[in-house]
């Protein structure tokens, strides 16, 4: 958004970042307020905080426009208006990781992000890891051969991160895997298989 | 073949994958919450900010004029809405009588006062913040030694209750030549399953649907119905998956009646996620307890006295209580034993069920006991066990139907390396590193109760079964339907299972262990019948061939299981949501239990006190081991669950205000990943027929009733410190 306010968004003016925070005004209104209050010395009326904002949010490679509460946090989003209840609300606080998805191929907890954070950032599910033949992720093949659920409430949220954390290099050794497997609690307590699955799929991968 | 999924050896069956895993890993496994309903408005708890007084003035005008705010309900316009709330072990559905919105009068620090419905959640919550309430508060008293505490004897609150004792323990502890006289503490523990406490109400006319996480699908319709003042057929309970739930979600709580209220009065469905939070104090806990164990043995080490006195918190007006005494007491061959349990009634929320009641805390009070015993002694604390194993139960003398404990231990040293271990504490070290060695026994009692279920076995080979049970993570979806392909001879793929509606037929509460015990009987009945139907008595006979070759399309049976021995018209009220097991110590002509040994490794920094568990050794006989993979996870999470609760878990109480401080997961602290190295499950085949025809005893609560000895055990062995008080954190040490 605030590339589009400027023709060069590199060289962005003060100018120009008003302006796009104005407009953006609706979509984020702390932000607007920060910007302008200590800058100008002036107060800009403030835009009305519950008025929705309209978001398209990409998930899993599909547009979805939304009309949202500006505090509408991503994981809300996902599963009251997408309709991809997968993600799951364990505490909604970033203490427990049953939300985690990839925005920009990142784990991401989803309670602590706005939805109107990730607007025209890729986001991806744990529903959007299968193939659409329904072949699996080697990582979700890893969990069922290792059985590492068993309520699986906190699953696709483990998946997730355990993808990621092959991805960040944070997979090579036991005790790595255990580290930064570490922000997803498995209340059932499947972590030592969780640890089996980690290291299969990323075998599967090497291999 | 993986450690994650051992051979079946002895009488057990395949290590079949979970039926329901690819939903799990998809995303596809729907949760209460994951209902979709239309049109949903949605619902916020305020909850109380004092723990007992009354309010005195409720000011809405900020929180209605929050846009999109629907309704607010409190006790100015619900006070006769809920009908009943009588308790679990009352013979009802609830797991408090406290009724939130009845009155003016606050019970407990976060008891519902208000709920708020709106367009949005967002929109709830704010108003919910908005919602203005003065309060008139009591002082109010918060745990033992708070000043206005209720004492009282169990004997003298419960008809039922019985304080076992035999001999006279009094002459023989006094003339005892090695004594233990010791009192030990465990804490206030909340299950925090990671799903939260949700509710979903719809209603089409006068029928209501509830989407709730629930261990009691027929506990809940009868319940909700009896709290609506609507008839039981009016309602349908549905909750396919769980999300954990560890006893939490095996009683009515007040929120259920009241979703459905809301839903009735702003005209759709209305959908409440309570916070973490909140989870609290709406739901139940396990409350602390205090004992008080003294044994008596002779210099060789025969034991010949034993008493085990028990206190344990509970709410107000809810006689509570788990008294476990009740296994405590029959553990070991000894002649002289006495016990008592009192309830102490404080301004609290009342307590409920958390995996293994009470086995958990009073086992860790007699396993630390009977090793200080050895100590005291000098002896093996394995051996000290093997001394006064037992095949007959003290207190009336009944046999135990099956008791291979000693073989758990014998295997679970063998393992572990126990005897590479040097007995003096503080004697081991690598490093910087105290290393400490500790054992201890667990037990669960094998408890059923009567089920049913019905089975179809369809021409085009398919055999699906249906059954109002739970899936908890228990795996009951897959043990289920993998006793039904085997009573029939039909491949596992080709079964398929369906739980968790009380639109199926009745199946007790999943809570004691009692699921696959009797739910799994109950279809092999009903596998049986159709067998009988077909003629085919020989288990290795094609009943798909005789299917056909009779020209039938299909054929179904519906069975109805009763367990031995369970009081007279239990079937009756297994249809009412009352489940009446038996088993354990309930049986009049023998006793029941599974048990198992478990092994723990701590390492205590020497100089921060630091306590890690590099390994966990758990070896376990209870009977028949439907499947080895999913028996492994469960007995694994046990372990799992004994380090958390000996090491990790306690909710810390502000006593000044009766109210609960770590209320979130950030300070309510759970094993990590990174907190769990090493750990190996060995289950020991076990046949006993005399339980019950498929001769299951049930493994979803055995794991975790020995680990908290064991780690305190270890604790002393690697330090010499004998802590009584749970759970051992860095600090207890350095004191």
């Amino acid at each position: 958004m605030l590339d589009d306010a400027d023709d060069k968004p590199c060289a962005l003016s003060r100018r120009g970042f008003l302006g796009g925070a104005s407009a953006a005004g609706a979509a984020l209104p702390l932000v607007a307020e920060a910007a302008t209050k200590p800058r100008t010395g002036r107060s800009v009326a403030a835009p009305d905080a519950r008025a929705p904002a309209q978001v398209t949010l990409r998930v899993n490679g599909t547009d979805h426009p939304l009309s949202l509460d500006t505090r509408t946090t991503l994981l809300d989003a996902l599963r009251e208006k997408v309709g991809l209840t997968g993600s799951k609300k364990g505490c909604d606080h970033g203490q427990c990781g049953a939300c985690t998805v990839h925005v920009d191929g990142k784990r991401v907890l989803s309670c602590l992000t706005l939805a109107v954070m990730v607007a025209d950032k890729p986001v991806t599910t744990i529903e959007g890891l299968a193939r659409p033949d329904g072949r699996l992720h080697p990582m979700q093949q890893a969990f069922i051969d290792r059985d590492a659920f068993q309520c699986g409430y906190c699953t696709p949220g483990q998946i997730m991160s355990a993808i990621a954390c092959i991805n960040e290099g944070h997979a090579k050794t036991h005790s790595d895997i255990r580290e930064y497997m570490s922000g997803n609690l498995c209340r059932c307590a499947a972590y030592p298989n969780i640890v089996a699955a980690v290291k299969q799929a990323r075998d599967v991968k090497e291999g | 073949m993986s450690v994650e999924a051992p051979a079946a050896t002895g009488n057990m069956g395949e290590p079949h994958p979970r039926f329901d895993a690819r939903l799990k890993v998809t995303g596809g496994a729907r949760y209460a919450s994951d209902m979709p309903v239309d049109n949903p408005a949605y619902a916020y708890l305020v909850t109380s900010a004092i723990a007992r007084g009354r309010i005195v003035s409720i000011n809405l005008g900020e929180a209605q004029n929050v846009p999109g705010v629907l309704h607010i309900m409190t006790h100015e316009n619900t006070s006769k809405d809920v009908k009943d709330s009588k308790l679990f072990s009352d013979g009802g559905f609830s797991g408090t009588s406290i009724i939130p919105l009845q009155s003016d009068k606050v019970w407990h620090d976060g008891q519902i006062v208000a709920v708020v419905v709106a367009e949005t959640y967002e929109a709830a919550r704010e108003a919910g913040y908005r919602v203005k309430i003065e309060y008139e508060a009591e002082q109010p008293s918060a745990t033992f030694e708070s000043n206005g505490v209720q004492v009282q004897a169990a004997a003298d609150v419960k008809k039922t209750h019985e304080d076992p004792k035999v001999g006279d323990f009094d002459g023989a502890f006094a003339s005892a030549e090695v004594k233990v006289d010791a009192t030990y503490f465990t804490p206030t523990q909340h299950h925090n399953p990671i799903e939260l406490f949700t509710t979903t109400c719809a209603w089409a006319g006068d029928k209501l649907t509830v989407y709730e996480p629930s261990q009691t699908m027929y506990g809940m319709k009868n319940g909700i119905a009896s709290q609506l003042g609507i008839e039981p057929e009016q309602v349908r309970v549905v909750s396919n998956f769980v999300g954990g739930a560890f006893g939490s979600k095996g009683s009515l709580t007040p929120r259920t009646a009241l979703t459905a209220i809301a839903a009735r009065r702003v005209g759709r469905p209305v959908k409440l996620v309570a916070t973490r939070q909140q989870g609290f104090t709406i739901a139940t806990y396990r409350a602390e307890t205090k004992q008080r164990v003294r044994l008596g043995a002779s210099r060789d080490g025969k034991l010949t006295a034993l008493s085990h006195e028990g206190w344990e918190v509970t709410s107000r007006p809810d006689n509570y209580m788990v008294a476990g005494t009740d296994a405590t007491t029959r553990m070991y061959d000894v002649a002289n034993v006495q016990s008592k349990v009192s309830i102490v009634h404080a301004d609290r929320n009342t307590p409920g069920f958390m995996r293994s009641p009470p086995e958990l805390p009073y086992m860790f009070g007699l396993e630390s006991a009977i090793d200080e015993l050895a100590y005291a002694l000098d002896i093996d604390p394995i051996e000290l066990r093997r001394k006064n194993d037992t095949m007959k139960e003290p207190i009336k003398g009944l046999p135990y139907t099956s008791r291979s404990v000693m073989q758990c231990f014998d295997e679970g040293a063998k393992s572990f390396g126990w005897s590479k271990r040097e007995p003096k504490p503080g004697s081991m070290r690598d490093g910087d590193w105290l290393v400490g060695l500790g054992c201890a026994m667990s037990c669960y009692p094998t408890q059923m109760a009567p089920s049913s279920a019905r089975v179809r076995l369809s021409q085009n080979g398919e055999l699906r079964v249906e059954t109002a049970s739970h899936e908890i993570g228990n795996g009951a979806y897959t043990v289920i339907g993998q006793i039904a392909a085997e009573r029939l001879g039909v491949p596992y793929e080709k079964v398929s299972v369906v739980l968790g509606d009380s639109d199926y037929p009745a199946a007790p509460v999943s809570g004691g262990s009692i699921t696959t015990a009797s739910v799994c009987n109950c279809v092999a009945e009903a596998c049986d019948a159709i067998r009988a139907e077909l003629g085919i008595n020989d288990p290795k006979g094609d009943v798909l061939a005789a299917l056909k070759s009779r020209g039938r399309g299909a054929i179904e049976r519906y069975a109805e299981w009763t367990p031995k021995g369970v009081p007279d018209g239990a079937l009756a009220k297994l249809y009412s949501g009352q489940a009446m097991p038996t088993g354990g110590t309930k049986d009049k002509e023998r006793i029941m239990f599974a048990f198992g040994a478990e092994f723990i490794e701590v390492r205590v920094h020497q100089r921060t006190r630091e306590i890690r568990v590099p390994r966990i050794v758990g070896a376990f006989a209870a009977g028949r081991i439907v499947n080895p993979r999913t028996a492994r996870s469960q007995l694994m999470g046990g372990l799992i669950w004994g380090v958390s609760s000996a090491l990790h878990e306690a909710t810390e109480i502000d006593k000044r205000a009766a109210r609960y401080v770590n209320k979130d997961l950030a300070e309510y602290l759970v094993p990590v990943n990174a907190d769990i190295d090493q750990l190996e499950v060995f289950m020991i085949p076990e046949e006993d027929h005399e339980v019950n025809p498929l001769g299951i005893k049930g493994i979803g609560e055995l794991g975790n009733v020995g680990t908290n000895a064991a780690v305190a055990n270890a604790v002393y062995h690697a330090t010499g410190k004998r802590i009584r008080d749970l759970p051992i954190r860095l600090e207890t040490l350095l004191a």
